[in-house]
């Protein structure tokens, strides 16, 4: 299945990076984002390291969700998806793909975003860093492997999978609180202990996974 | 001492709704290697539903389906083209490849190209492809893994004259090592010589015709 779902990563990869179709919306959304939230502030004001790092994961959200749109939408164009259903590679190998060249993508989008929130948003990395990055890398796994599986849900038509993702969404609420949490400290903010909030993302990540696994031949199978 | 022919695909009782409304039912037919059974029908009838029933994408509700061809030795080509426009026919071909674990290098899938008369295209985006240079890179994908079992929803859309005696031709050599072919089509004239057997469905429930080709007259036929 890794095979297969490299094959996918690549092939979208390709087609995101190298024909930059739907990549550069994604991280101007997410640059916009950290540009508007600047001009909130006096000039010289700084932003509390929580609301910078509330605002960066935010950029990362509406980003993957752009990306997981753009992800999926290369395969509706022309009806890729029939032949993608019907070849002998499992399924949950399209989600893992998706998922594996999302998280490439995100993790792109988040090197262009952590240098814009020092420019914009006036802060700087005073705290603990690594924590933070093993936070980044557990929450991004999080997005990912949830956004896929919406992402394969935003494509149909009908409106019960439209319900659907609005019924998901909020299940990344955890992940994101436990997200900035670990962001906050990297900016300076007050150490707290972070052991928690790293398990709190572990038992999400490990959960969106399972439920990606088992639910995406199901979402993303049959008639296309 | 000879073999039977291998069974392929059966429908015993095939039924299908879509909601309230009745696609199908009553559907009966046997597929063994090396035959073609076309399936004519107007619009509407359920012809692309049935080719979609036996390919596994859509349950039927009633009756049972047996396809003894796994989805890598099926070829299924429908409505769409499924081609990442983005993408030269080359990559296109090569990534199919990939996906089905074929282990072609780039000249056999050059040749594949060439097989299609997309030899001079093969660098070009796909985006830029006509409907018929897009259908036959299609085509080029449906034969990549030398299917036994060919499901061909309406393949000569889009194909000219030459094109169109191509695809006749590359459904003939399919089917003499062995393949078997399901193939809906709407130009009965040109295509029907080509088939063995006939199921016409009426779109009023039971098919309105199962039979030889040689049987089979369209005018005669009440759907």
């Amino acid at each position: 299945m890794l095979r297969a779902a490299l094959i996918i990563a690549h092939k979208d990869l390709r087609l995101l990076v190298g024909r930059s179709s739907g990549l550069v919306q994604a991280v101007l959304l997410g640059l916009v984002l950290l540009f508007l939230f600047s001009l909130s502030q006096a000039p010289g004001q700084r932003l509390p390291a929580q609301s910078a790092a509330a605002v960066f994961w935010m950029a990362s959200l509406f980003c993957e969700i752009l990306v997981v749109n753009a992800l999926f939408f290369v395969e509706e164009s022309q009806g890729a998806r029939l032949a993608l259903t019907l070849s002998p590679m499992p399924l949950q190998a399209i989600w893992l793909g998706k998922a594996l060249a999302s998280l490439v993508l995100l993790l792109l989008a988040q090197c262009l975003f952590l240098p814009a929130s020092v420019a914009f948003l006036g802060q700087s990395f005073s705290g603990d860093v690594w924590p933070a990055l093993a936070m980044v890398l557990l929450a991004d796994w999080g997005l990912v492997a949830l956004g896929a599986l919406l992402g394969a849900l935003s494509q149909g038509q009908a409106a019960r999978e439209s319900l659907l993702s609005v019924v998901l969404f909020p299940l990344l609420l955890p992940l994101l609180l436990a997200a900035v949490r670990g962001m906050t400290q990297a900016l300076g903010g007050p150490p707290e202990p972070l052991e928690n909030w790293f398990m709190t993302a572990g038992a999400f990540d490990l959960m969106f996974t399972a439920a990606a696994l088992f639910l995406f031949p199901y979402v993303y199978g049959g008639d296309a | 001492m000879t073999h039977a022919p291998r069974q392929l695909a059966a429908a015993r009782g095939l039924g299908k709704f879509y909601g309230p409304r009745l696609v199908f039912k009553d559907v009966q037919f046997t597929l063994t290697a090396g035959q073609c059974l076309l399936l004519a029908g107007p619009n509407g009838a359920g012809k692309s539903t049935l080719l979609k029933v036996l390919a596994g994408l859509i349950p039927a509700d009633a009756g049972t389906c047996e396809v003894q061809v796994g989805h890598d030795r099926l070829g299924f080509l429908g409505h769409v083209t499924c081609i990442y426009p983005q993408l030269s026919g080359l990559e296109n071909l090569r990534f199919w490849a990939k996906v089905h674990g074929l282990p072609l290098d780039d000249d056999a899938l050059r040749q594949r190209l060439a097989a299609v008369h997309l030899a001079d295209a093969a660098d070009d985006r796909a985006g830029t492809y006509s409907r018929g240079m897009a259908q036959r890179l299609n085509l080029a994908r449906v034969f990549l893994n030398a299917p036994d079992l060919l499901l061909l929803d309406e393949p000569g859309t889009g194909l000219d004259a030459a094109s169109s005696a191509l695809l006749t031709k590359t459904i003939r050599q399919a089917r003499e090592r062995g393949a078997g072919v399901i193939w809906i089509s709407h130009h009965l004239e040109r295509d029907l010589p080509e088939a063995d057997a006939v199921l016409a469905l009426s779109g009023r429930g039971a098919p309105a015709y199962h039979g030889p080709a040689s049987g089979y007259t369209p005018e005669a036929c009440t759907c």
